[in-house]
């Protein structure tokens, strides 16, 4: 019986004591799984901050340029790409027959080292250079750009008007030489021949019967796409077979972001060198203030207007719409909304462009002409105790976050005559342009960017009967018409500029259209970046790039 | 074992109805709300013709039945069809290029939510009525009230700009390749062997996981408080302290397994939500999640992809909803299917 209760009693302190153990063991154990998680991270901590700087450091040697946009790439096929920020892509990863000079609008010899133009603008003959070869290995040939020009045409994508409009057929002349005959003479078919659309691709990289909106084959340009993730960012290459003047920098990135504000901060954090479209008009103030950074600002040739709806009333009455032109504060809206950063507009071709005249201010003055304004509104019946009322659209994302600002200050100034009442009204982007076409707003706010750098497609698509049906407006004059016409087909510059003078003096009479403003480019860079060109072509061109 | 199989399946099937009538809901109101899609996709200088043709390669030529009918079909086939804007591209491939995307900040925001949540809940209970559980509380009320964007631009300030330790936007650096895989930065840099840029991506997901955390830890901390409060009140605490049980233990393991059911259940909806994008997140650190992408194809009515992503989120939620439940059955023994 002792034996027995001295044996429990052993037991029990061995228990006790081993689950002492135990208990010591399982505290010393879970403090030391406590040590080793902080250990790892921290140690993982101090791993990543080493790699984002080693990072930093890398992408500021000379051989990297990195710049930040808050615009996207949609579609990397030509034949469906039709947006300003895909096309400047593909102008840097391919080329077309020819292309501007930096600083100017001269058309220069690209692909095509020769041309020569036949019965009187119909035919094109194009002679390309030889030996030039794709990514792909594939050859530029005759045959080549014959398969991309009727590919664009065959798929129909948004952009292949460029070709159906104008071209009839293409023809292989011999192996280099191609010819394009035309539906009819078309005077700046030498700018429509540059835009990407028309840029040749490789058959063997290319499907022939659908697009390829992700394939980064590109054309013949002085970059090629080694990678591209969407949304996050595009690695371009210096591309060692590229004919022409070779890149300043071996290789681009461009990094996309989701708003201007985080452009700005990524700017000025170091983390990208260029912050490029778009950032607020109050940032490039603020950044042009601090001194610290390079601010590159160019003529844009992009721009903004007001539609008027010349089948509704009250606009159907000449009188009120220029009443309307007369009164507008053009300087305000430049001012006040966009702090200086925009140009006021007095015409739908743009200041720097050939044939633009400042056809408004001369009818109307520099504006607001209030006086003008209320003695036209007078003759169409209206007073300070009847007033003209109006309902003025606008898109409240499409053209940026200032353009409830805009619409608040055209309203300002037209309501400061004392005879106008007007009413703002906002629709989202595919909303506001199935009203515009399908039903019919009053007066809209719209923005423009040239397909090609010509008069033409600033006057031609607004002004043209049946051509202007996308902007809701029904404006019709068999003058205008033919003014227009004539100017398309004329060879000679300066029958164009008297035809477009005529055009847009009679366009300030009539006014279905009041131009605004027009759009200056702005690009800041960190110290030392240099060759940044904006122009009026308005695509930047990468390869002139480069740190010192 | 067996009830939990058929408990499995059942849950699964009953999904097919769900996404069915989710999906019905979503097809007709994107279809009643104003504006043309076909008007948004083409370039201004298309003809009527032109518009014609592109409606009817995308079916909206049809009556809605018709169109429901074939879309239906054609998802329940296993195709989510094609994108109406920009190069056409299958809905799938739209949303593969951006889900891992938010499913890493997912993960962050959900991680740091949890952990600081978890933390200043227990500690507000365990000193319920004293200052530091009046702080924690407004510190919760604080948070969560806190405009993402607002949070998110002072961090990017402070220690992007001005101390420049982190990366103010983006998922890598430049420079990094990551042969994608997962999509998961963290993850393919580790496939492609690539320790740079696993450490890389780390850096670039903590800021924006931080700002999304903080603000939603806000939730979990009057949760867990007031769960913890209701626990520690039961005698079985009483009991665990009498017999010496260490309080560490008796809070951790004991009590906060126990309050943990109203958690789990709140933790499930909120990694639900946080899957279908944090856009606030997603726009000021330009992280390229669905989102900002989702808000973008219904701004331009891409049908095809707004419908799609709703079906596969769809289909996400409920089975993170049965996970939550599964895991219910783990932590709760009472509970048995």
């Amino acid at each position: 019986m002792f034996y027995i209760l001295e044996l429990e009693k052993l037991k029990f302190y061995y228990f006790k004591y081993t689950k002492k153990v135990i208990n010591m063991n399982r505290k010393a154990l879970s403090r030391t799984m406590v040590i080793i998680i902080a250990v790892i991270i921290i140690l993982v901590a101090v791993g990543a901050f080493f790699a984002y700087k080693q990072m930093q450091e890398a992408a500021a040697a000379k051989k990297v340029i990195i710049i930040g946009t808050t615009d996207k790439v949609t579609d990397l096929d030509p034949a469906s790409a039709y947006d300003f920020f895909t096309w400047e892509v593909l102008s840097n990863v391919g080329e077309g027959f020819f292309k501007y000079e930096p600083e100017t609008l001269e058309l220069k010899p690209a692909l095509a080292e020769s041309y020569e133009v036949q019965e009187g603008g119909k035919v094109w003959i194009l002679r390309l250079r030889k030996g030039l070869k794709f990514r792909d290995g594939t050859e530029l040939t005759a045959e080549v750009v014959k398969w991309s020009i009727e590919r664009v045409a065959r798929l129909e994508g948004d952009p292949s008007w460029f070709v159906l409009d104008f071209v009839d057929k293409v023809e292989v002349v011999d192996k280099y030489t191609v010819k394009i005959t035309l539906q009819a003479p078309v005077a700046f078919f030498k700018a429509v021949l540059a835009v990407p659309t028309y840029f040749p691709v490789s058959p063997n990289s290319y499907s022939a019967d659908k697009f390829d909106p992700d394939n980064t084959a590109g054309g013949i340009g002085p970059y090629y796409i080694e990678s591209f993730v969407r949304d996050q960012e595009m690695v371009l290459k210096a591309n060692p077979n590229y004919y022409g003047e070779k890149p300043k920098t071996e290789t681009i990135i461009i990094k996309f972001y989701k708003d201007a504000t985080a452009l700005r901060l990524a700017l000025e954090s170091g983390e990208i060198d260029i912050a490029w479209r778009t950032l607020n008009p109050s940032d490039i103030i603020d950044l042009k203030n601090k001194g610290t950074y390079n601010i590159v600002e160019g003529q844009g040739a992009f721009i903004r207007y007001i539609v008027l709806n010349t089948n509704m009333e009250p606009l159907n009455n000449k009188l009120v719409r220029q009443a309307l032109a007369a009164a507008l504060d053009r300087e305000k809206i430049c001012e006040d909304v966009f702090l200086g950063t925009m140009s006021p507009l007095y015409s739908l071709v743009p200041a720097g462009m050939w044939s633009h005249i400042d056809a408004f201010k001369e009818k109307y003055g520099e504006g607001p002409n209030l006086d003008m304004a209320r003695s036209l509104l007078q003759q169409a019946g209206y007073s300070e105790t009847n007033k003209l009322k109006l309902e003025l659209w606008y898109t409240p994302s499409h053209y940026g976050s200032t353009e409830a600002d805009v619409a608040a200050a055209i309203k300002e100034s037209w309501e400061a005559t004392g005879m106008i009442e007007v009413t703002i009204k906002s629709a989202e982007w595919t909303t506001y342009i199935d009203l515009t076409r399908n039903k019919g707003l009053q007066i809209t706010l719209y923005g423009w960017y040239p397909d090609y750098i010509d008069p033409d497609n600033f006057l031609f698509p607004f002004l043209h009967t049946g051509s202007n049906r996308w902007l809701g407006n029904p404006y019709s004059d068999p003058e205008m018409d033919k003014w227009l016409e004539d100017a398309q087909v004329a060879i000679d510059k300066s029958t164009r500029t008297t035809l477009y003078e005529k055009v847009q003096r009679k366009l300030a009479d009539d006014a279905p259209i009041i131009p605004i403003f027009q759009g200056k480019l702005y690009l800041v860079m960190k110290p030392g970046i240099k060759g940044a060109v904006i122009d009026p072509y308005m695509l930047l061109r990468y390869w002139l790039l480069y740190k010192e | 074992m067996v009830s939990l199989k058929v408990y499995i399946i059942t849950r699964l099937l009953m999904t097919i109805p769900m996404i069915l009538i989710l999906l019905t809901l979503v097809f007709f109101i994107m279809r009643i709300l104003p504006g043309d899609p076909v008007l948004a996709i083409v370039g201004m200088k298309a003809s009527p013709e032109q518009i014609e043709r592109i409606r009817h390669e995308l079916g909206l030529d049809k009556d809605w039945l018709h169109q429901y009918i074939d879309y239906i079909t054609m998802v329940f086939s296993g195709n989510l069809g094609n994108s109406m804007i920009w190069g056409r591209r299958p809905v799938i491939n739209e949303i593969w290029d951006r889900f891992p995307a938010t499913l890493e900040l997912s993960i962050g925001g959900f991680i740091v939510s949890v952990i600081l949540g978890l933390l200043t809940g227990v500690f507000s209970s365990i000193k319920q009525g004293t200052k530091t559980d009046v702080g924690l509380r407004l510190f919760s009320i604080i948070a969560y009230s806190l405009f993402i964007p607002l949070l998110g631009m002072i961090f990017q300030l402070i220690f992007g700009v001005y101390l420049r330790l982190f990366p103010v936007a983006g998922r890598k650096s430049p420079l990094i390749s990551i042969t994608w895989y997962t999509g998961l930065y963290t993850i393919d840099s580790l496939l492609s062997g690539s320790i740079l840029g696993f450490f890389d991506a780390i850096w670039h997901l903590i800021l924006p996981s931080l700002t999304l955390g903080i603000v939603l830890s806000g939730v979990y901390t009057r949760l867990v408080r007031s769960s913890m409060l209701d626990v520690l009140a039961e005698d079985f605490i009483r009991a665990l302290r009498a017999r010496g049980i260490p309080e560490n233990s008796v809070l951790f393991k004991h009590a906060l397994k126990n309050a943990f059911i109203p958690i789990l259940t709140m933790m499930g909806l909120q990694f639900a939500l946080l899957l279908a994008g944090a856009v606030l997140t997603e726009t000021t650190f330009s992280w390229p999640g669905v989102g900002t992408f989702l808000m973008e194809r219904i701004e331009y009515r891409d049908y095809t992809t707004v419908q799609g992503t709703i079906v596969f989120y769809a289909f996400l939620v409920a089975l993170v909803s049965l996970i939550v439940d599964i895991i219910y059955a783990y932590i709760d023994p009472r509970i048995r299917y």
